[in-house]
């Protein structure tokens, strides 16, 4: 192997360390992998601008845009408390209310942002009925890494994916969107089963809870009535772009004859016109709102684009897969190693950095076999590994670090015992629909 | 901390960065906290009766109903009044005074025991001649918490604000008080 090939692989796997201990912040762990090999002339400047992939950041920030300036009229809290309320003091109905509701804000929105907003609530919920919140916790987390699955913008592997795939919303909602519904509604089972008699309140108590949280007022939580509305209304017209985002030129010519019929939008186009429309008919102040951007997200994913960049210019990414190739006989074959193996490595490292070296690689295989149902076996096992572990996801670590600033532990072998069994249930079940689909 | 501990910590504050705190603030327009969740244990409340309190309102009925508390309506004429109208007035005159805030006071007693009693209540009452902001502070301690509407030891005036001698019983009681 070549030095340089060597120096790729040294800094992928340094810059993966770092950011797997995280003492130093991750965006700064990517950059800094990004300098090594731009420095040494691996990624020259014509090739960076190829491997940064700026459908993915373009993505993210218009849909950092748009959330940030929603939150700022108190919708996720009104959210929060309308659910809460519609439990009328049941606790499996908290249970499995705040679970649903993650899975589908989590579908449209970043999860991050969902069970952070979320969170807060739930736990104030657990504290009006003395229950243990560690159940609903881990609800909701899991909840978070399977509704996120479900949609082309729900997670971030999903996006990249989409981008560098071209796969569009709707294939996404098409190929993922059953096996999440099937895969919520196993998870709701299984954290019934495995928790459900310790969810047990007498009558006086949940009439204490009722009491409580009615006196509770959705309506207070909302600070700008305007922009609650404008915010609503904006998210759902973005829904609706998704949806048609592939053939909004179809659409489009037959009110307005000048545009082309072919034409369509990518996803990150999509977001940032919802977040321009936001901007402008809510007349928030744009530096407020630019300042909340999470600017280290961005510049993490574009340094990881850079070191993925520099093992596919070393010819990296291309010899691992040309091994695969001379080992794996088909397609079904190839989807079960591309799945199990996104779904363990995804619950013990990020899945973000993960997705971003295995993308180069399945088009690689792409010359060899048809690499489409890869994409999907890649998502189901990028975004559910993530379940796997305290460490897996993103929502996981702000949940469980939410919940020891507290002073409620989950530790990590506690989260492992159900993380790795919903992670295999999930992830078999998934696997097995998408073999119905591909090759059976 | 342990390193698991300590490892999400670090990434929780590199996710996330300020934006808990923020949220935290948000939410806490609008949640009770810890403290203001608790529901003191009140078992026997003060509620000071005089000619100005015509009745009790629904609303503190329905405050006072989330207490399984014993009601003590006490019934106060002001001892002040009697000695001015004893100087004034000679020894009889006063009696029949005193009689008949007696009279009215017993019915006021009554129909307010009764209305409680209505809402599922257990009352005791008591009727003596005193001083309605000095004696409501000194039987105060014996009660978990102190009723008083605001026209309490006030007079017949139509405005909407608080007697002064309800204000300095607040500023004086150790006890929770509820105006009404």
């Amino acid at each position: 192997m070549e030095t340089v090939a060597l120096i790729a692989i040294a800094v992928f796997l340094f810059t993966y360390a770092l950011i797997i201990d995280e003492r130093i912040h991750r965006a700064v762990a990517a950059m800094l992998g990004a300098a090594i090999v731009v420095f040494i002339g691996i990624v020259p400047w014509e090739a960076l601008l190829q491997h940064v992939d700026f459908g993915t950041i373009f993505l993210l920030l218009g849909m950092m845009i748009i959330v940030n300036t929603a939150r700022g009229s108190g919708l996720f809290e009104y959210i929060a408390i309308k659910t809460a309320k519609l439990a009328n003091g049941s606790p499996i109905r908290v249970l499995i209310l705040f679970a649903l509701v993650t899975a589908l804000v989590s579908a449209f929105l970043d999860n991050v942002t969902t069970v952070l907003l979320l969170t807060p609530m739930l736990l104030y919920v657990a504290r009006v009925m003395k229950l243990n919140p560690i159940p609903f916790l881990v609800t909701e987390i899991f909840a978070s890494n399977i509704g996120g699955a479900a949609t082309l913008i729900g997670d971030p592997p999903n996006i990249m994916i989409a981008s560098s795939a071209g796969l569009t919303f709707n294939e996404f909602l098409i190929h993922l969107g059953p096996i999440m519904a099937i895969d919520m509604a196993i998870l709701i089972g299984m954290m019934y089963l495995i928790y459900g008699r310790s969810m047990k309140v007498s009558p006086d108590e949940r009439k204490e809870m009722v009491r409580t949280l009615n006196g509770l007022d959705e309506r207070a939580a909302i600070v700008d009535r305007a922009l609650f509305k404008k915010s609503v209304a904006v998210i759902a017209f973005v829904v609706v772009l998704f949806f048609i985002h592939d053939r909004i030129g179809e659409i489009l010519h037959i009110v307005l004859p000048f545009v082309d019929p072919t034409m369509g939008l990518e996803p990150a186009e999509v977001a940032l016109i919802g977040a321009a429309i936001l901007l402008f008919w809510s007349r928030q102040s744009p530096e407020e709102i630019f300042e909340k951007i999470e600017w280290p997200a961005l510049f993490f994913f574009g340094g990881l684009f850079v070191i993925v960049g520099a093992l596919v210019e070393t010819g990296v990414i291309a010899s691992i897969a040309s091994v695969m190739v001379e080992n794996v006989s088909s397609t079904g074959e190839a989807m079960f190693i591309v799945t199990w193996f996104a779904a363990i490595a995804s619950a013990i490292v990020d899945n973000i950095p993960l997705t971003a070296a295995m993308i180069p690689l399945i088009h690689d295989l792409g010359t060899t076999m048809d690499v489409y149902p890869l994409w999907w076996a890649l998502a189901l096992g990028a975004c559910l590994g993530g379940n796997g572990t305290a460490i897996g996801a993103s929502a996981n670590v702000v949940v469980i670090g939410i919940a020891e600033r507290e002073g409620i532990g989950i530790t990590f072998i506690d989260f492992l015992k159900v993380g790795m069994l919903v992670l295999f249930v999930t992830v078999a079940v998934g696997f097995g629909m998408l073999w119905m689909m591909f090759v059976v | 901390m342990g390193y698991s501990s300590s490892l999400i910590q670090r990434k929780f504050k590199d996710i996330v960065g300020r934006r808990y705190e923020a949220v935290l603030k948000d939410y806490s327009e609008f949640l009770l906290t810890d403290e203001e969740m608790l529901v003191p244990e009140v078992r026997s409340i003060l509620m000071p009766l005089d000619i100005f309190v015509h009745d009790i309102t629904d609303e503190a009925i329905e405050v006072l109903s989330a207490y399984n508390a014993t009601i003590s309506l006490a019934y106060i004429t002001d001892a002040g009044v009697i000695e001015l109208l004893e100087q004034a007035l000679n020894h009889a005159s006063t009696e029949e005074f005193r009689a008949k805030k007696e009279e009215e006071g017993r019915e006021l007693l009554e129909r307010t025991a009764a209305k409680l009693k209505e809402h599922g209540f257990s009352t005791q009452t008591r009727m003596f001649v005193g001083h309605k902001g000095d004696d409501v502070v000194r039987i105060a301690k014996n009660h978990d918490m102190v009723a008083l509407c605001r026209r309490y030891a006030d007079g017949e005036s139509t405005d909407v604000s608080v007697s002064p001698i309800v204000l300095r019983i607040c500023q004086r009681v150790e006890t929770p008080a509820l105006i009404y």
